[in-house]
Parts: C-alpha cells; structure tokens; sequence
C-alpha cells in the first residue's frame, strides 16, 4: 500500500480532537444541558470521506462541494442563527462562508481537518458580522421609559408565538432578553468563544483551533466571557 | 490545595475541562470547603440560567431554501484555479513558516543523538544502552508521518518528542467481526488500488443491511474511478432500489451521467421493479428522447410504452 494511502486521513484527523465530530453537532432542543450533544454528520468514518470529497472538490467536481456542504451546513446554520438571532443573516452567512469556501478550497492543503477549516470560515465571518452590529447598536432606536431609563424600542415589538402558559412564557421571555443583552456586551471574541464553548459544547483546545489561537487563551478569553456574564446578569436582578 | 486554585478551575471542572487528576483532587477539596462548594453551587446555577436560550434548529425549509440559494450562486462561481495556486502567498507562506523552527530542532536533536551515540561507542567499544538506541529500531519498522510537539525539561537535558508514525499491520477474522467490516468500509472508499476497492466492495456486498455498508456502496457507485467496483456496488445495491430512496437516486444518477454504458445498463435493470416511480419516469423520459446510446435509448422507450399513462 502505498504511504499516502494512510497518511492522507491520519494527516486531516492530526487537529481534529476527539469532540471535533461532536461539537456542533446536533443539539436535542429540549434539553438545558450544553453537554448533551447529539451527532455531527461527519463522525468517524464522515471525516474520512471528507478527504476524499475535498479532493474531488478540489479537481472541480462540484457534486462532491455540495457533498461537503450537507456535511455541515445545518451546524453551520444552527451557530448562525443563535449568534445573530435572525434566520436571514444566518442565511447570508451561511451563503458567503460556503461560496468562499468553493472559490478556496484548491488552497486547502490537509494542514487542519476540513471541519476546522470551514468552522474558520464561518466564525471569521460571524465576527465581523457582530462587530459591524456592535458600531450599528450604537445607533440603535432607544427610548426613554417613565423611570428615566433607556431601552431599546425594538424590545418593545410583541412576540406573535402566543403559548399556552401566557405568565410562564412572559417570564421566559423576560428571562431570554435578559440573556441576550448580557451576551451583547461581551465583546466579539468573548462571545464567540462562549458560543462555541457553552451552547456549542467544544472543547477549548478545538475553540482555540478555530479561533487560530492557544486553548490557553480560549480558557482565558472563556474566564472573561463568564466573569462578565454572571456580574451584568446579578446587576439586571 | 488551595481555595484560589479551585475557584479558578470550577468553571473548567462545570464543563468537564479537567484532567481526571485534577477533578478527583478538587472533588476532594470540594467536600471539605464550604466556601468552595457554594462557588460550585452559584458557577452551576449560573450554567443552568444561561442555558436557558435554546439553540434552536434550523428548520428543514431554512436548510432547503439555503441550499437552493447556494447551488444558483456556484453555478456562476469559479473556483480558484490551478494559477491562484501558483500566486504567492504571503499568509500561507508564514503559516509555513511556523513549523518550520520545530524541524529545525528536530533535525538538530536528531543530530546531536546520531553524534553522541557514535562517539559514545567509539570511545567505549560497547553497547549503546542510551535511551535513544531504541529509536532508529523503530524508525526502521516504521516511517514517522509528523511531529506533534518538541520540549525540553527546564534544568535538565531531557527532550520529548511526540510523534506519529505510520506502519503495516495485519488484522484477521470474520466478516461479522467489527475490526474487519470497519477497515473494510474503509478500503472501499479510500484505497488508491482499485483492486483492494474491489475486493472490499465484493465483501462487503454481503452485508448490506447495515447502515455504514449501505452508506460506503452509494459512495463507491457515485464516485470510484473504476467501473468494475461501480458495477460491483450497484450489485449490491440492486436489493434496496425499493425500499430505500436514497439507494434508488443514487442508482438514477448512475444512470444518467456514468461514464460506463455496462453500469448504465445494469442501472437500468435494477430499476425495472420501480419504473413507475415519478422521478425514474421523468428519467427515463429523458433517456429516450435524447440519450446517446441506442441500446438505453430504446430500452428506457420499451420500459415507458410498458407503464400506464399518467396525465
């Protein structure tokens, strides 16, 4: 057998840690447990066949793209949506991180799993998406209530998905916006790192991969994001 | 141990980022340290309320609508070609270039071994019994594939290497044996010899109840370069063109585009028993009115003039 016919997989699993096939995988929506993650479409022997697609893709077989792209388009959509809170930016998101990923997939050369590589893609384009809408909330519609305060008038736009336990949704609803405002001011990074490690379920070393950083300095980035997170949540009780 | 260290590592111990040693031993802390346990208590009541915004699904027309909007966009798109890899890099160049120090090292370290070893013999006449004897033994039985990490004790002249090596083993048993069916699959979507494809194509045909074996002969019809293993796959395949869809779009696909007119025609047959099938109707449809070869050409008419009209 010739060397390569090895190497090649064992190369593109060299930075894919165990939780890699996992991470984004799947999530059971009911369950409030970020560890209880289902599957990733790429498990096992998944990631395996990635290497033999991207090749294909890279001599211009474009079925074997769109091969890739049902691989992770879902998880890929799924941190999308969470991150921006909105279907159609995820959409866009979702639409520009592949079509790069078509137009460079000839550069890719097996120094990473294909996993880490188009996760690259995607969360780049995920930050740059919430540092453009950290400047735009600058200049977000706000108003002045009976106490003096400030709030965002957009918060104000009632939900039309009317439940059954009207005084218990309100109070996840409440609860929801509470959470999302202390996910805005963290800053970009922070919130990603808390997205891919909290309700995406990676490890750090795998978050530091995708980030291009050290696992130390996710854990620290991670340590901030939380610090953060519980002193803005206390100061909202 | 101190109560510092533990407030630092709980939120890893809550995500189950510890060493196993290190989670016994603040397990252990945790007992005796009521200040810590409520650390452990309000870090966990923290993860629980911050769990509560679900990451929601994306639904099967948010999926479906990207896709479609996707594959319109690549239909116009050029991918980078064999020029753009040529254009010199500055950023992948530097990338190269980290790793580069590591090699650097390890040329030197692997040097520097060599030397002292051969001086150490010269001078002494005996056997080397320096611990680095033991790796040009296993450097003859197998090739390293890559250096994962180089590092040096402080204060001592102690070098790790991790490393990762590729060798040939042998594995044996039966079909039904786990080991065997999983190299199997593997064989018969990665072997760069069609002839290894084949046989593993051959076997695993036997078995093609299971999901995975069902996955990698879809696989194998779809994309093996050689028409023997395609045929084979397709043989295998030929029970489930019935009962499972995907199966059955995969054999249409064979069908229509497979380079090989003896896979076309045996794709054809198999879908004999589902020719009143809409999508294999549409598809023969289109074989008989424009495809090149005579015999499929006049097979697909035969098969449509057998079926009742549908208006």
């Amino acid at each position: 057998m010739p060397a390569d016919a090895w190497a090649i997989p064992f190369a593109v699993g060299e930075c894919s840690p165990p939780d890699a096939t996992r991470g984004l995988g799947k999530r059971n929506n009911g369950t409030q447990d970020p560890q209880m993650r289902g599957h990733m479409a790429g498990q096992g022997l998944g990631r395996i066949d990635d290497t033999l697609l991207v090749r294909e893709a890279q001599r211009g077989n474009r079925a074997a793209f769109e091969e890739l792209v049902r691989h992770y388009d879902q998880a890929v959509l799924r941190l999308a949506m969470h991150l921006t809170g909105s279907e159609h930016e995820a959409q866009d998101i979702y639409q520009e991180a592949f079509l790069k990923a078509y137009k460079n997939v000839g550069s890719f050369r097996f120094e990473c799993s294909f996993y880490t590589w188009i996760y690259r893609i995607v969360t780049n384009l995920c930050l740059d998406h919430l540092r453009k809408r950290q400047v735009r909330k600058e200049d977000a519609p706000v108003a002045v209530d009976a106490a003096g305060e400030q709030y965002d008038v957009l918060d104000q736009v009632p939900d039309g998905r009317a439940g059954a336990n009207p005084e218990r949704d309100l109070m996840r609803r409440e609860l929801g916006t509470r959470i999302s405002h202390a996910l805005e001011r963290l800053t970009p990074r922070e919130r990603m790192v808390f997205e891919l490690k909290h309700y995406h379920g990676l490890k750090l070393r795998t978050v530091g991969e995708i980030l291009h950083t050290t696992e130390e300095t996710a854990k620290n980035t991670l340590f901030r994001a939380t610090k953060k997170l519980r002193g803005t949540l206390a100061d909202m009780r | 141990m101190k109560c510092e260290w533990v407030q630092e590592n709980i939120l890893l111990y809550v995500y189950n980022e510890l060493a196993d040693d290190a989670r016994y031993e603040l397990e252990q802390h945790l007992v005796r340290c009521t200040d810590c346990a409520a650390e452990l208590k309000a870090t966990r009541k923290f993860h629980a309320e911050i769990s509560q915004v679900p990451v929601e699904e994306p639904s099967p027309n948010l999926v479906a609508a990207s896709r479609m909007r996707l594959q319109e966009a690549l239909e116009t798109t050029e991918q980078g070609g064999f020029w753009q890899r040529l254009v010199f890099d500055p950023a992948a160049w530097l990338h190269q270039m980290r790793f580069s120090p590591a090699l650097a090292s390890l040329i030197f370290i692997v040097g520097f071994a060599g030397g002292i070893g051969t001086t150490y013999k010269v001078v002494k006449g005996g056997p080397n019994e320096a611990p680095s004897g033991s790796i040009p033994t296993q450097m003859a039985e197998s090739s390293v594939s890559g250096i994962r990490s180089i590092s040096q004790e402080p204060g001592s002249n102690r070098i790790s290497i991790r490393y990762d090596t590729i060798s040939t083993e042998e594995t044996q048993g039966s079909l039904n044996d786990q080991r065997i069916q999983q190299l199997l699959l593997f064989a018969a979507r990665n072997n760069y010899n069609s002839g290894v494809r084949m046989d593993s194509v051959d076997l695993l045909t036997q078995k093609p109840n299971d999901t995975n074996v069902r996955e990698a002969l879809i696989y194998a019809l779809r994309y093996d370069s050689n028409p023997g293993v395609r045929l084979k796959a397709l043989d295998g395949l030929g029970a489930y063109v019935k009962d499972d869809v995907r199966v059955r779009d995969a054999v249409l696909e064979g069908l229509m585009n497979d380079s090989n007119p003896g896979v076309r025609t045996e794709a054809l047959h198999l879908l004999k028993p589902v020719q009143a099938d809409s999508s294999v109707r549409v598809v023969l449809r289109r074989l008989s009115e424009s495809d090149q070869n005579q015999y499929i050409r006049s097979q697909a008419r035969t098969m449509l003039a057998q079926l009742p009209e549908i208006d």
